[in-house]
Parts: structure tokens; C-alpha cells; sequence
């Protein structure tokens, strides 16, 4: 497989991973090093003043795994960029998952927030991995302003549909000078492996794992549909055809 | 009796804690773990210990949680 370069960092793994939705801090730990995963999301939210000692970070080994902050409920530009130099305050790292979602029911991105956000954090020397609707203009723009992926969704964040937006993701594709990360709705491994052969750099993964019966088990599932996806891609397909094409010899039958 | 706003709720205090270190060492929260703002300031890691709490003071104590 071919390595997956983003901002000029190396990564064996295709597979992001987010960390949310876990039944215990173990299960998520066990579920990323099951994956093969070599960057995994995480968001900000306000200590509970009540609970403080509770410290999901404790569980992940940083050494292995890069940390992707969020900017999860930025309703507009704003919020996204005090969240967005609060991570950078947080871990020195500059590596950002920019989401601008103003309706929770849906969790669809605003796209002229998030360009808005991009545009400052690229200037102020982030590293910007915006998720997007499935728009290849918007892809196009956030590209041409500097971004190092475009993040554009399957379906809606946790709804485990698929690649319902295939057709758009296709054309981001053809047109993407930087990764596209297909993030948000894939449910099932084969959801994964469809955008991989279809020249997806990677996909990020999190409600499909994490709220799985077994998460440490569908990771594993998820570690080898991307990878099978990927190489499929690499292999180049075998062209689709509207009739039969004999796999076996059309000569030397036993017959007159 | 001083007060300081904490994540949006008052909290009152016979005496303010005299910096973001010791707020937090009175809360009992690990300042390995959190980053912090003051008014709308984000108070480097490295500056805790000099960073003066005052009566009327907002502070928001922010960490990572798991999100995707």
C-alpha cells in the first residue's frame, strides 16, 4: 500500500479513528490499537467541575498516535476558532479537524463558516482538516486556500448510512490536489472499502465502531476493509461490462 | 467573599484562589490535563502559576474528551 501523506507527515495507516461514544476509556484504547489507526480524534468540552479527574487523554498513547482536535459544536466561525487555539494551547499540536455544524439534528457543516474559519486558521499556521458536506466547489476553495484535506461526508455524522453522497465525493475526488478523507456515516466495513476503491485517501471512523456490539473486533474489520479497499484501488479494477466474458477457454469443448 | 465564574456557573469563595494553579489545585483537577482561559484569554500551559485570579473573574476550564 502506498503511504498516505498529509502536511508532510507519513502515514502507513488509512484509517482515522474517532474516540467518542465509547463505553469505557479500555474499549476505546483496545478498539484504536485494533485498528492499526496512527491518528484518532478528540474534542474540547468544559471540565466537570464535579467529576474532574476523568481523563480519556490518559488512555491514549501519544507516542503512537497523533491527536486530531475537533472543533465539534462550533455553531459558526467564531466558536470554531477559540476552540481551534484552545487544542493548540492544549497540546502544542497544530493539527485540526475544523467542523462548523449549526443544526444538532442533522450536524450538517456550514460551508461558508467553515471557509471562513479555514481561511484564518491555514494564516495562523494550522493544519486544517475541514469536514464538509460533499461539495466539490467548496472542496475545490478550501483546497485553494491552503487546507491539507478536505473531509467531506458519506452521510450524516452517527447515522451509519453509507456512501450516500458517492456521486459528489467522486467528482472531489478527480479534482483533489490534497487527501480526501471520507468522514462521517460510513456504518459497515464494505461502506469503508466502496470509498477506498473508489480513490479515497482514507476515512474516519467512530459511531460504527464505537457503539458496535464488539468495537475491539468491527476496528479490526474496519483495519482490513480499508486496507483491501485501498489496494483494490491500487490494483486498478477490471472493467464492467453489460454481457458475459468467459473466464475458461471458448475452445477444445467435449463436443463435435 | 469574592466570587469567580467558573464554566458558566458562580462559584463564591471566602478568599479567591490567588492563581489559575492554585484554583485548580483547590478543585482538585490536574493542570497536566486542562487548558484555561481568564476573560477570554487562553493562559498558556507554562503560566498557571502567574496567572492572578481577581473577584469577577471568568474562567473556563476546557479538556479533551472523546469526539469524532
Amino acid at each position: 500500500m502506498k503511504k498516505l501523506i498529509i502536511a508532510g507527515k507519513e502515514f502507513t495507516s488509512r484509517l482515522f479513528i474517532g474516540t467518542g461514544k465509547y463505553s469505557s476509556n479500555k474499549i476505546m484504547a483496545q478498539s484504536i490499537e485494533a485498528s492499526a489507526t496512527e491518528m484518532v480524534t478528540v474534542a474540547l468540552r468544559r471540565v466537570d467541575i464535579q467529576n474532574p479527574q476523568d481523563n480519556m487523554l490518559a488512555a491514549i498513547d501519544r507516542k503512537k498516535y497523533l491527536l486530531l482536535p475537533n472543533t465539534s459544536g462550533a455553531r459558526n466561525a467564531d466558536e470554531a476558532l477559540r476552540l481551534a487555539r484552545l487544542a493548540r494551547a492544549a497540546t502544542d499540536i497544530n493539527w485540526l479537524k475544523l467542523e462548523v455544524t449549526p443544526d444538532p439534528y442533522y450536524l450538517l457543516p456550514d460551508p461558508i463558516e467553515t471557509l471562513k474559519a479555514a481561511e484564518i486558521l491555514v494564516k495562523e499556521g494550522f493544519v486544517v482538516l475541514p469536514y464538509i458536506n460533499a461539495d466539490p466547489v467548496l472542496a475545490k476553495k478550501l483546497q485553494d486556500i491552503g487546507t491539507a484535506t478536505v473531509m467531506p461526508l458519506a452521510a450524516p455524522i452517527g447515522s451509519n448510512q453509507g456512501l450516500k453522497t458517492k456521486a459528489a465525493i467522486e467528482i472531489i475526488i478527480a479534482q483533489a490536489t490534497i487527501p480526501v478523507v471520507v468522514d462521517a456515516g460510513l456504518g459497515m466495513p464494505s461502506h469503508a472499502a466502496e470509498a477506498m476503491e473508489m480513490g479515497a485517501d482514507a476515512v474516519l471512523i467512530n459511531t460504527a465502531i464505537a457503539t458496535a456490539n464488539d468495537p475491539i473486533k468491527m476496528a479490526e474489520a474496519f483495519k482490513k476493509a480499508v486496507q483491501a479497499g485501498r489496494e483494490a484501488f491500487e490494483a486498478g479494477s477490471a472493467s464492467v461490462k453489460n454481457h458475459a466474458d468467459a473466464s475458461s477457454p471458448l475452445t477444445g469443448f467435449l463436443r463435435d | 467573599m469574592a466570587i469567580l465564574k467558573i464554566n458558566g456557573e458562580n462559584k463564591i469563595f471566602e478568599k479567591v484562589p490567588s492563581t489559575m494553579k492554585a484554583l485548580l489545585e483547590f478543585l482538585n483537577v490536574d493542570d497536566a490535563t486542562v487548558v484555561a482561559e481568564v476573560n477570554g484569554q487562553i493562559i498558556p500551559r507554562g503560566s498557571f502559576h502567574n496567572t492572578i485570579l481577581q473577584d469577577g473573574h471568568n474562567v473556563e476550564l476546557i479538556r479533551f474528551v472523546g469526539g469524532g
